[in-house]
């Protein structure tokens, strides 16, 4: 996930991370807020392509190149909320909610595709600081949520891994065959990440 | 560099019901040490004492002039440690950010925290690929990363444990390279390549958790290449 971040000099980029989460934040929940209603969705849509469009992304199609591509990585979520929604409430409000759930997570992708993750950790931190003085440690906090995004790659890579050998020793693919492996991997990644973090002199 | 680089006087380390390590008695100074001995022998015990990664349970030791139970943190803002393995010390998503996050303790300025990366991302040749995605890269240049990671904090003793483990031939002898150039830092290298062992200035072999020779790298690895033969 983490290496979804897009050099550019769009506004958003230009932004601190700090009151670009907040924007980001109002939007998804504005248009989360929404009616279930055709225009809701024509309104959830063209948000997000306005938004996308101002982001200066830099993909020589103002924006919507990628935004075709953050879509295309959303079809199965869209594919079954709108099916499920189709047969139990009707097309009206199963394409305006599809939709509507889709662009707050497109909007909330513009994070991560216009901030870079030292800034997100240290506007992070920066927010939490208040909450010291209850013995909160908004350092560890901020290193904690940073890593926990950052390991989403390395699992995956793992889980890669794991199903390669696997096929390898010719096990048929199954839940069971690689939770545990996958498990034991994942715990042995912790620990010398763990470790690796404390020679880095991180808390 | 004023204090002993490594004191130990009857240093036993016990992990769960074993003793890895038993009754060490060490005075090193040289600049660079090797450490050698097979499989399960102490030596990464060893290597994770020397950076305060794990605390003696019996007799004392001093890192660096450092007491590794007392004064941990300060232990680990003065060394650095690079492992076998890079993708379990790379945090951030490019190049740029990982080695700038060694710096987060220190809490520099967004400038020289600027500077300090540059410098370092030039210095392991990594500039041109700042804002690649770490986990991208390839195990060499991974391993550099790690090894830019750690040195840009600028520590007084590195240790590393098996740095060239998942390297080809090449890219070994560049990590090796850049950990025994003289730069004003001490180190400790773990290895199983002795012909590694053979460019440090002392070595020590370890069987066992003890300490079975200290001294020159010729002779200690005439010692151990006997054991071996036996």
């Amino acid at each position: 996930m983490l290496s979804l971040y897009r050099p550019g000099d769009g506004i958003l980029h230009r932004m601190p991370a700090g009151p670009k989460l907040l924007l980001l934040l109002a939007l998804v929940l504005a248009v989360s807020l929404l009616p279930s209603r055709w225009w809701a969705a024509a309104v959830a849509g063209g948000v997000v392509v306005v938004v996308y469009a101002c982001a200066g992304l830099r993909d020589g199609m103002l924006g919507m190149r990628e935004l075709a591509r953050q879509t295309v990585a959303l079809r199965w979520l869209i594919v079954v909320t709108l099916a499920l929604q189709l047969i139990f409430l009707g097309p009206e409000a199963a394409v305006a909610n599809t939709t509507r759930v889709t662009a707050a997570v497109l909007l909330a992708g513009l994070l991560s595709l216009t901030t870079r993750v030292t800034d997100l950790l240290d506007a992070v931190e920066h927010g939490l600081r208040p909450l010291d003085r209850l013995r909160f440690d908004s350092e560890r906090a901020a290193v904690l949520l940073t890593v926990t995004i950052t390991t989403v790659p390395v699992l995956a890579r793992l889980a890669g891994e794991v199903r390669e050998a696997q096929r390898a020793r010719g096990v048929r693919p199954g839940v069971r065959f690689f939770a545990v492996p996958f498990l034991i991997l994942s715990l042995k990644h912790a620990d010398q990440l763990g470790e690796a973090l404390s020679a880095r002199g991180v808390r | 560099m004023t204090s002993r680089a490594l004191l130990l006087d009857g240093v036993g380390v016990r992990l769960g019901e074993v003793d890895a390590l038993r009754d060490v008695d060490l005075d090193l100074d040289a600049r660079t040490v090797a450490v050698v001995g097979e499989n399960g022998s102490g030596k990464s015990t060893f290597a994770r004492l020397a950076a305060g990664l794990v605390t003696p349970t019996a007799g004392t030791a001093r890192i660096l002039g450092l007491d590794p139970v007392r004064q941990a943190a300060e232990l680990r803002r003065r060394v650095a440690v690079v492992f076998s393995n890079p993708d379990a010390q790379i945090v951030m998503p490019t190049v740029a950010e990982d080695v700038a996050f060694s710096l987060r303790p220190d809490r520099l300025g967004r400038e020289e925290t600027r500077r300090r990366v540059e410098e370092t991302l030039a210095r392991f040749g990594l500039s041109e690929l700042r804002e690649r995605s770490s986990h991208e890269l390839s195990g060499g240049q991974k391993q550099l990363l790690a090894l830019a990671g750690a040195f840009v904090r600028r520590p007084e003793l590195v240790i590393a444990d098996e740095p060239t483990t998942y390297l080809d031939a090449r890219n070994a002898r560049l990590v090796a390279d850049h950990l025994l150039a003289d730069t004003g830092h001490r180190l400790v290298l773990v290895t199983h390549d002795l012909a590694l062992a053979a460019r440090c200035d002392a070595a020590v072999l370890f069987a066992r958790g003890r300490v079975e020779a200290v001294g020159r790298p010729a002779d200690v690895i005439a010692e151990y290449e006997s054991a071996l033969a036996c």
